[in-house]
């Protein structure tokens, strides 16, 4: 793949992730105005989500050194401790590629069931890591469906741009 | 069929990006081995959304040239900003007037005057980490610092009303900023005559004091007062931080004492650093 492929998909990775941050600005703003007294319940992962669309969908040109470095810029960008998401992005792009071929004798539902099932398996990671203060297994619930439903448009807009630009 | 379909990496590869990923990872977190990589991309960042924020209320304002409220909105930011500088400027002056009492005399007026000019700077936040603020246990901001006023770490910052963190270095001219919620500041305190650490609870507005059940914690009653001891050389003691919201028997002979602070740092644009307390 062309050096323009990396930097779209890059690109869509990382609006992803500052999506996922607006809405958790959106959802902490929120809560501390109205919600206060009810536990912080859910959130997104639009960025992984993207990442892992690519990953399914040309496992052929995003190999491990890509993820690695997806994952290497994504922390900088976003501030996080440096090799979280490299080890993350590595991880599940190693586990879509065993399963490249199998995805595609999916149905639609059970996608939605191991994507959100990936992303749920992220957040734990993650509270796990750097709050596990504020770990809680009704957050991962509430994710779990979030990220469920977010799945099927990510998956048809991501297809849509890559018909067109890649 | 084969089992599972094949990969078109190698394993090695994965493995090998796996180990490097979690070395980064493990020196990181236990050692902040690329803490300063990371805030100098934070920064960046932020100065980013600086200028990009900058390009977006000058257009905004060249459209509100043609808007008879223009004015109006200008003279009302300007008097917030004022009132909130003064806010920060007073609540300075009552606790120099408090911690200056023993050290200056009647005769040196003039002294305690360019202290206090000095010894304050207000300034403009510049970026709240929100997404961390509610659901992770690090609680940070950042100042904007235009005068590049050189500014220590672990010096106290306020709000108007009290305190709410300490600085924690910076980048690019920006100012960094721990709250006291955060998971990693422990602020020394008293409650009536008892002592003790309270670490940030990593809960937005929240800290806690874990301590031995005795008499003395057990004196101890929902509302009551949590001032700052002055014990830990940051922050002047006898400034009220918050009062107790609950307190927990956690079963191990030990009580958790949960603090709800009295600062908000979402209240307000503007925060002063003392320089001289």
């Amino acid at each position: 793949m062309n050096f323009n492929g990396h930097i779209i998909i890059f690109a869509s990775i990382f609006l992803g992730f500052w999506l996922d941050t607006i809405i958790s600005s959106f959802d902490i703003r929120t809560h501390i105005l109205i919600l206060e007294s009810v536990p912080y319940l859910a959130e997104s992962c639009i960025g992984l989500l993207i990442f892992c669309y690519w990953v399914y969908a040309i496992p052929e040109k995003l190999q491990s050194s890509s993820a690695l470095l997806y994952g290497l810029l994504i922390d900088l960008c976003f501030g996080d401790a440096i090799g979280f998401h490299m080890l993350f992005f590595v991880a599940i792009s190693y586990v879509i590629h065993v399963y490249a071929l199998r995805f595609r004798l999916f149905s639609y539902f059970q996608l939605i069931i191991f994507f959100a099932g990936a992303a749920v398996f992220y957040l734990a990671c993650k509270y796990l890591i750097f709050s596990p203060i504020n770990y809680s297994y009704l957050l991962l619930i509430f994710s779990f469906c979030i990220n469920a439903l977010a799945w099927l448009p990510i998956y048809f807009g991501m297809r849509y741009i890559r018909r067109r630009l890649i | 069929m084969a089992r599972s379909t094949p990969t078109y990496t190698p394993a090695g590869k994965y493995v090998l990006g796996g180990i490097i990923s979690a070395a980064l990872l493990i020196a990181d977190l236990n050692y902040q081995t690329f803490s300063a990589a990371r805030g100098l991309t934070q920064a960046s960042g932020i100065y980013t959304q600086l200028i990009l924020g900058n390009i977006v209320g000058y257009t905004s304002k060249i459209s509100a040239t043609f808007e008879d409220k223009k004015d109006l909105i200008a003279t009302n930011q300007k008097l917030r900003d004022e009132l909130l500088h003064m806010q920060n400027k007073i609540f300075l002056a009552q606790q120099l007037e408090l911690t200056s009492k023993n050290i200056l005399d009647v005769q040196e007026p003039l002294l305690k005057g360019n202290l206090e000019q000095e010894s304050m700077q207000s300034l403009k936040i510049a970026s709240f980490d929100l997404k961390n603020y509610l659901c992770c246990s690090s609680h940070t901001l950042y100042l904007r610092n235009p005068n590049k006023v050189d500014i220590a770490d672990n010096l106290p910052v306020f709000n108007g009303h009290t305190f709410i963190g300490q600085t924690f270095g910076g980048d690019l001219n920006l100012v960094k900023v721990i709250l006291l919620s955060d998971a990693s500041h422990i602020l020394p305190i008293k409650i009536k005559d008892f002592y003790c650490n309270a670490r940030g609870a990593g809960r937005p507005l929240e800290i806690k004091c874990v301590v031995p059940q005795n008499s003395e914690s057990s004196s101890l009653e929902v509302n009551d007062l949590a001032l700052s001891s002055g014990l830990g050389g940051v922050f002047p003691n006898n400034i009220v931080i918050g009062k107790i919201s609950s307190i927990i028997d956690n079963n191990l002979n030990e009580i958790e004492i949960l603090i709800r602070l009295k600062g908000d740092p979402l209240q307000q644009n503007y925060f002063g650093i003392s320089l001289s307390l």
